[in-house]
């Protein structure tokens, strides 16, 4: 690709945006609506309370608990997923149970979290790992079912051990699915982690912004929301990165089989 | 007999599994484990769903998650489809909206949650435009890929044969891309009801999230009530999933995606 069509390409990319973020900040300059104040009242806002002031220790608890809540989750459903894999009978005994947990909507259980763990910050950890550990099992089970058994007869051919085949087999044969599963458990903790900050929480991004509302002061809720929106962009898209880093020779491979990249 | 037991095993043993966590359930509840204020027993909460089977409350209430879940859902899918196939079929118009769109689709629809409760109220319009807003983006993504995932035999025939505008749209564009809505659909129903859920509990629609939340907010004595909704809000995802699932199936054997070996479904990255 020679230097103007690149060029071009990120013209063709980033025009949009930019007219989008010009039309909201003329069009919402003169507004009057309680709802939609001007984007430079948003903006003058947004660098109060977030840079100067104390509004930033807001994400601190979100971020550990989304932390806390993705990691654990998504280690018990990876290791849940192998289990599963290794053992069948197991497999199909716990099948409609898993079916049920990861189709039930995770939401439906905080009010049941706050009855468990009290109002602490324990009950929204447990519901961010809960929901993070259903699409992380079933996205391992699936990945690991879907090796080719030729790959294991090749590995007993040439007599690698239980530990190497779970290394050079097992584990590049499941991971894109595996990342595919986590990529859908950050997803909904992302979710669970603001759902669980505006009932009956304390602190939190999703407190600032819905005790923002209630008290009507709707350009401090717009700055918390702006703040949301790109943390959670930047997490997910963190999240493609590293995915994209660890998984280079996946898609390397893949292009060159004339697959979709 | 050995076909008898073949045909047994597959509903026996996660009957039995069923029957262990129950019985596990109750087991916790009724030694202790758990106090009645964290966890009721097993035999309380199927008491109290028989119960709430019987009233008007709690249809109502399925009556009103699952409305907000298919208009929300079949708002979103119509945008979707349509601005889809044309940013699909279009390079210039795709390049130029890409990273918008991948934009939206990385901010957390529940970001604009207390927004959308301030303009519309605790309403059924409240949830549908949260769910159509967190649904359509992923799904217009799975359209365009669909879209330009095309084979270009078939464009290149549909072209040389003259077929073009709306009867291309309908019978080559559409049937080309349907497995990828198929699966995009059945993705973002899930999503949809997550986040009627949401719009229940914390924004005060009408609906199962919202008869949970009054449960817990009741008391100790109406906690079985409150899992039993939970148990309600399970089955729902199963029908709903369950749904999606066989529509992707049954209804896309025909497309060459779905002739080979079982697939997982054409998710776009």
């Amino acid at each position: 690709m020679n230097r103007r069509t690149r060029w071009a390409r990120l013209a063709l990319a980033v025009w949009l945006p930019v007219v989008v973020l010009v039309v909201w900040w003329f069009a919402s300059a003169t507004s009057n609506s309680p709802y939609f104040p001007p984007l430079t009242d948003i903006l003058d806002e947004l660098v109060d309370e977030w840079v100067f002031g104390d509004a930033k220790w807001q994400l601190l608890p979100s971020l550990r608990n989304l932390a806390v809540g993705f990691v654990g989750g998504s280690l018990l459903g990876v290791l849940g997923g192998a289990l599963l894999w290794r053992v069948p009978v197991l497999r199909r005994a716990t099948n409609p149970i898993v079916y049920f947990l990861y189709v039930l909507p995770a939401p439906a259980l905080l009010p049941a979290m706050i009855a468990l763990f009290g109002l602490g910050e324990v009950r929204q950890m447990a519901l961010i790992a809960f929901g993070a550990t259903w699409p992380a099992l079933l996205n391992t089970l699936d990945g690991m079912r879907g090796i080719d058994e030729v790959k294991f007869d090749t590995a007993r051919a040439m007599g690698f051990g239980a530990l190497r085949t779970l290394w050079q087999v097992v584990l590049p044969g499941a991971s894109p699915q595996i990342a595919a599963g986590l990529r859908a458990s950050l997803q909904v903790s992302i979710i669970l982690m603001v759902v669980s900050e505006m009932v009956a929480a304390e602190e939190g991004i999703g407190y600032f912004i819905l005790e923002a509302q209630t008290v009507f002061a709707i350009t401090t809720m717009w700055t918390g929301i702006l703040v949301l929106a790109v943390v959670g962009t930047a997490l997910n898209y963190a999240f493609v990165g590293i995915e994209r880093r660890a998984l280079a020779w996946h898609y390397g491979s893949r292009r060159i089989g004339g697959g979709p990249a | 007999m050995q076909a008898a037991i073949g045909f047994v095993r597959p509903v026996l043993v996660p009957c039995v599994t069923l029957l262990l966590v129950l019985a596990g359930w109750q087991a916790v509840t009724v030694s202790g484990l758990f106090r009645p204020d964290q966890f009721p027993t097993m035999t309380d909460t199927l008491t109290a769903l028989g119960a709430a089977l019987g009233t008007s409350e709690l249809w109502t209430a399925v009556g009103a998650t699952l409305q907000g879940w298919a208009i929300g859902l079949v708002i979103a899918a119509v945008l979707a489809v349509v601005v889809g196939c044309v940013l699909g079929a279009n390079d210039v118009a795709f390049r130029s909206t890409a990273s918008l769109i991948e934009v939206f689709k990385a901010i957390p629809a529940i970001a604009i949650l207390p927004l959308v409760i301030l303009v519309l109220g605790s309403t059924i319009g409240m949830k549908v435009f949260l769910i159509a807003f967190g649904a359509f983006w992923p799904l217009v993504i799975q359209v365009i890929y669909g879209v330009r995932a095309m084979d270009p035999t078939v464009s290149d025939t549909a072209r040389a044969l003259g077929v073009r505008g709306w009867r291309r749209f309908v019978t080559v564009t559409l049937p080309s891309a349907s497995p990828y809505i198929a699966t995009g659909l059945r993705i973002a129903s899930a999503s949809a009801l997550i986040l009627a859920v949401v719009a229940e509990l914390v924004g005060g629609a009408e609906g199962i999230g919202r008869r949970i939340l009054f449960a817990r907010n009741a008391g100790v004595t109406a906690y079985p009530t409150m899992y039993a909704y939970i148990l309600v809000a399970g089955c729902l995802g199963i029908v709903l999933t369950g749904a999606f699932f066989l529509l992707e199936r049954k209804g896309m054997h025909w497309h060459e995606s779905q002739r080979g070996v079982g697939t997982a479904g054409l998710e776009a990255r």
